[in-house]
């Protein structure tokens, strides 16, 4: 669909940069050509340099990032170090990696007048451009709502249309699904679409390749560390791409299964044997239960009668839009919140029996952002916080830390006792987050949003070392990653409206498909290919194991399929609807 | 925890006016009051302070707790200050001042001065904050920063002061997240009435994560800043302030108030402490 | 020294970077304001928000600590219900304990370019100061009270504030420094 142009929006020719405090380049002899019109997609691996390269195409290297830069970056023919942030601004729009951050106005009004207010624009004509631009992201709803008070998804859509305002001709998009629900990611993969149609050009980066190709791109561009691995048009791309580093749509697996392409499974990415014995029957009383939970936030109403039975010894996932109330439903749990009606019990006893602190020696909770709770001068004075608000006894101290730094696997890190945990890097912090999580020896573990500004591989290999780590007897997750929580779980909690829509084992759950997408949730291609290949038996299988299985029938042959991800342990407790 | 900026007196008489309107007077009548000494003319300028508080709106019921704090910081200041004066003023020195009694266990003598003085400087401060308080309910937070700018703050100061109320709410909530994280480590701020130096540095837990997130978080907020091209120019602001005629009348009644006064001041005629007659009396007996 | 971050600009650039430093630092003096530890005995309540004051100030320059200062308590009034510029003078104050500490680098200098220790106990020491001059302009209060009152009354009543300020300054500040200065160099440009 690119259209006949004058010339290319932007030329990136042998780009080399390093940041000033780095030791060697972030990214390494980059070339590319954007054209009005063209969507090109950016993926990649964490830290492989693509958030640089956008600061390269919007100027903020080398204006405002200061460090060694060979080779030219031209934007409309006029090589960037030659021209002002703010004539590259009229050309190149961007929307950061977090929603949260880039937002700057305190309504969402402000937010959107921002950009022109900048340029000077008369007041009349952005009044104008403000409702076309709702009109086109479609947020004229949001209109007069205070920016605080907008879901993630909301708020991904409000920065998004904040760049609309500018009207520039490419849009440089950092991986704007991150956090979304399915629904909406599909919402602002249309309104991007829709940009480069009417001519303008779209670059983004994004680690959901199957969803990200919804867009169409015309051509991909693959970093590995700093370096281009890959450039040009998507069928080439998913013959090389490696699905255990960017999410690819299962026909792809499968064609690589059938060609063999397939690298053999590797420790630790198969599920891990059970640590857990099975509940013995339904009537043990479980390990969290909700009964007909009210709760709010402010003078909010959040949680309206949730009723759910999660057990001892499995492991649970809660799927749901942003905003449903996934999380407020763990933090009334763990008494953070009260309720407002209804009642919570642990083990068959009353929560509200228990403190916070005594519930956390049940529970580890891992918060979403690890280094929100993260303050002490040394790794070790951190992870001893807790026991010693607890008044454990210091002589088990040592061992304590050992033991833990080992089974999150910090302990190879040198000097890791010493260290300052707020000077970690985001995956080190959020191994200290768990394991900060276990000094309390909970015999539970709750993740919120464990995916979350991860890449795929790394948030698949983070979940499967937390799977595996010993003593645990079950684990609840919430996340927005479909297959990762239908290939992990045993159970699914669907969330919607402060409510518990659907609460079943995961293909039970998904065969629903309306009550599926009523939750903004989207059918991936791993689900229908389960449908396809899968059996019940067995649960359901992540990409790889399935494509497997499906060669393997194809051939007629049975067995030598190893890594089945089936239900380890059933919990029969699966009533309150 | 709601931090959240309180605008209660939403379509109020005060709250219709251009907010550059309840900024400048509280400069004007600041002014006003330090020109008056005389309880007589103060009580005029209480009035005045009332009536326009009222034209507020505030419902009392949200606000009864601001206002017991204004009377119990403005009551200490002045005790402690009536207290030191020692029966004295700056200007009536003790043997010339009617001592009343003398107090039981300070042993600091009260004179009629001193009272009159204490129950005055009550009053001043009390008119002072009466009409600093509408600024609190009656101007909506997103009109601070184009009001500022409009009465000369540099543009980007204005806009800091836009961004500072963005910021708010939600730096509020990572703190509540912050609180949250650490209460399930087993921390409670509020138990141990240990010493007060370590219930000081029992803050760090809380206050450390949530100062270093914020700072650490500001780097994409900056650079979204920079590619909207911020502070590269003169900038236009969406929200457009005039002042009408109600707006300019009201101006003019507090200059015109603050006028008179200070010829008064200059005349002698309220500057000077009034001391209650009834009060000599007491101490002439 | 602290401000390496913004090693390039000068002491006295206004970036977007001081813009959003200053509204930070502002915001949360303003939040954590509500935060407060009674001194037994008196009326006055050690604040822990108020280190955040010298802290921008002695991290990001003078601009931001002025900005987070008087701002900052403008904004712990408009939140407590007191009027953003009813106590326009202890504003002041406050910006004005933030500015000083913001000049560390031309008083302190042995402090600011040592080790990170020197650098915490620089930020201590530097707080300090500021807390002490700056809170001089609080001396303002007198013009309301016009020389009526006898200097005892209100230097007593101050005294307390400031002690109780220079407290928090002392043991928070160094505290911070440690915890940002690690931080900083992971990020930032
Ligand atoms: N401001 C900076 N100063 C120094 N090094 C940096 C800076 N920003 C990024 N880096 C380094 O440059 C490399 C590339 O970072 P970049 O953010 O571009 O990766 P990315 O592909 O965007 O990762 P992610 O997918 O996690 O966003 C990383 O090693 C990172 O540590
Ligand atoms: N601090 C807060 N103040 C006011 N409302 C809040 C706050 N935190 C959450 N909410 C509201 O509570 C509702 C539920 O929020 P919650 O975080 O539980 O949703 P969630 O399911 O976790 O969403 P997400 O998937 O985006 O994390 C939302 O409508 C949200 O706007
Ligand atoms: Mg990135
Ligand atoms: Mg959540």
């Amino acid at each position: 669909m690119t259209q006949p142009a004058p010339g290319p929006l932007v030329e990136v020719d042998g780009l080399t940069f390093r940041y000033r405090r780095a030791s060697d380049p972030a990214i390494r002899d980059i070339s590319l050509t954007i054209a009005p019109g063209e969507v090109v997609l950016v993926a990649g691996p964490s830290g492989c340099g693509k958030s640089t390269l956008i600061r390269a195409i919007n100027g903020l290297i080398p204006h405002a990032y200061p460090g060694e830069m060979s080779g030219v970056v031209r934007v409309e023919g006029r090589p960037t170090v030659d021209l002002k942030l703010r004539d590259i601004a009229l050309t190149v729009g961007t929307v950061l990696q977090d929603p949260a951050k880039q937002i700057v106005g305190a309504t969402v009004e402000s937010e959107l007048a921002f950009g022109p207010e900048n340029l000077a624009t008369p007041r009349e004509d952005i009044r104008t451009r403000l409702r076309e631009v709702a009109a086109q992201a479609g947020i004229e709803p949001l209109l007069g709502r205070e920016t605080s008070a907008l879901s993630g998804g909301e708020r991904q859509l409000v920065a998004v249309a904040g760049i609309l305002m500018m009207r520039p001709r490419l849009y440089v998009v950092d991986e704007p699904l991150a956090n979304l629900d399915p629904a909406t990611a599909a919402r602002l993969l249309t309104i991007l679409r829709t940009l480069a149609d009417a001519g303008d050009a779209v670059l983004i980066v994004e680690h959901r390749v199957e969803e990200a190709l919804h867009l169409r791109p015309d051509k991909v561009l693959y970093l590995e560390e700093g370096r281009t691995r890959y450039l040009g048009p998507v069928e080439g791309f998913l013959r090389i791409a490696d699905p255990r580093t960017v999410k690819l749509p299962f026909d792809v697996v499968l064609a690589r299964a059938r060609t063999g392409g397939l690298a053999p499974p590797v420790e630790g990415r198969a599920r891990p044997e059970p640590t857990a014995t099975p509940l013995p029957d339904a009537d043990a009383p479980a390990r969290l239960e909700f009964r007909d939970v009210h709760a709010s936030i402010g003078d909010h109403p959040v949680l309206h009668g949730v009723d759910a039975r999660l057990g001892r010894a499995e492991i649970v996932a809660m799927l749901g839009p942003n905003g449903s109330g996934k999380t407020t439903a763990f933090r009334t749990a763990m008494r953070l919140l009260p309720l407002t009606s209804g009642s919570i019990h642990v083990d068959g006893r009353d929560a509200s029996t228990r403190s916070t602190a005594q519930l956390a020696t049940t529970f580890g909770y891992v918060f979403q952002s690890p280094s929100q709770m993260l303050f002490a001068p040394t790794v070790r004075d951190e992870l001893l916080f807790g026991p010693k608000n607890l008044g454990h006894d210091p002589g088990t101290f040592d061992a304590l830390i050992e033991d833990l730094l080992t089974r999150t696997a910090l302990i190879g890190l040198e000097d890791i006792h010493e260290r300052p945990p707020l000077a970690l890097s985001f995956g080190q912090q959020k191994r200290l987050a768990l394991a900060i999580a276990l000094s309390l020896r909970p015999s539970t573990l709750i993740l919120d949003e464990p995916s979350a500004g991860q890449d795929h591989r790394t948030a698949e290999a983070f979940l499967s070392e937390v799977l595996a780590i010993p003593g645990l007897e079950s684990i609840y997750l919430v996340t927005h990653d479909v297959d990762l929580a239908l290939t992990h779980a045993d159970r699914i909690l669907l969330f919607r409206d402060g409510r518990i829509v659907a609460d079943g084992l995961p293909q039970e759950v998904i065969t629903d498909t309306d009550r599926w997408t009523a939750c903004n949730l989207r059918t991936t291609s791993l689900m229908a290919a389960n449908a396809r290949w899968g059996d019940r038996e067995q649960g359901f299988l992540d990409a790889e194991t399935l494509a497997r299985r499906a060669v393997a029938r194809d051939r007629g042959v049975q067995g030598g399929v190893e890594g089945g991800t089936g239900s380890r342990f059933r919990d029969v407790s699966t009533e309150g609807r | 925890m709601n931090i959240a900026p309180r605008y209660l007196g939403r379509g109020s008489w005060l709250a219709r006016r251009d907010p550059r309107v309840l900024i400048l007077i509280v400069a004007l009548f600041i002014f006003t009051v330090l020109q008056v000494w005389d309880i007589r003319f103060l009580l005029v300028l209480v009035v005045v302070s009332v009536i326009y508080y009222r034209s507020a709106g505030i419902p009392w019921r949200y606000i009864r707790r601001n206002w017991t704090v204004v009377f119990v910081f403005i009551g200490t200041l002045v005790v402690v200050n009536a207290i030191f004066a020692g029966g004295a003023t700056a200007e009536i020195p003790l043997e010339d001042a009617h001592v009343i009694f003398t107090m039981p266990i300070l042993g600091t003598p009260m004179s009629a001065e001193s009272i009159s003085l204490a129950v005055t400087l009550f009053l001043r401060y009390l008119a002072m904050a009466t009409i600093g308080f509408p600024v609190a309910f009656a101007v909506a937070p997103a009109d601070f920063g184009v009001a500022f700018r409009r009465l000369g703050v540099p543009e980007k100061f204005a806009f800091g002061i836009d961004l500072t109320f963005r910021f708010l709410p939600s730096l509020a909530a990572d703190f509540q997240t912050t609180v949250d994280a650490q209460r399930i480590r087993g921390f409670d701020w509020s138990a141990g009435a240990s010493g007060f130096l370590t219930r000081l540095r029992r803050s760090t837990p809380v206050i450390v994560p949530t100062v270093v997130n914020a700072i650490a978080g500001a780097e994409d907020t900056i650079d979204a800043m920079d590619l909207r091209a911020f502070g590269t120019g003169p900038r236009t602001w969406l929200r457009e302030l005039r002042f009408d005629r109600t707006d300019r009348l009201t101006l003019l009644a507090f200059a015109v108030l603050l006028a008179v006064f200070t010829v008064l001041g200059f005349a002698g005629i309220t500057s000077e402490l009034y001391v209650f007659p009834f009060l000599l009396d007491l101490a002439n007996r | 020294m602290s401000t390496a971050t913004m090693s390039r600009n000068s002491l006295w650039e206004v970036s977007s970077r001081v813009i959003v430093y200053s509204a930070i630092g502002a915001a949360l003096y303003g939040i954590l304001l509500v935060a407060q530890v009674p001194i037994p005995g008196t009326t006055v309540s050690v604040r822990p928000a108020f280190a955040l004051v010298p802290f921008f100030g002695y991290a990001f320059g003078p601009i931001v600590g002025f900005f987070t200062g008087l701002v900052g308590n403008g904004i712990g009034d408009q939140l407590s219900g007191w009027g953003a510029l009813t106590s326009w003078n202890w504003s002041i104050a406050n910006g004005l304990v933030g500015l000083i500490a913001g000049l560390a680098p031309m008083y302190l200098s042995r402090w600011t370019n040592g080790s990170l220790r020197d650098r915490a106990i620089g930020g201590a020491i530097a707080g300090v100061i500021a807390v002490i001059i700056g809170f001089l302009f609080t001396f303002t209060d007198l013009i309301i009270q016009a020389g009526q009152v006898t200097v005892g009354g209100v230097t007593s009543f101050y005294i307390t504030v400031v002690v109780a300020d220079i407290i928090a300054t002392a043991i928070l500040v160094p505290i911070l420094v440690y915890a940002w200065e690690p931080v900083k160099d992971r990020l930032g440009r």
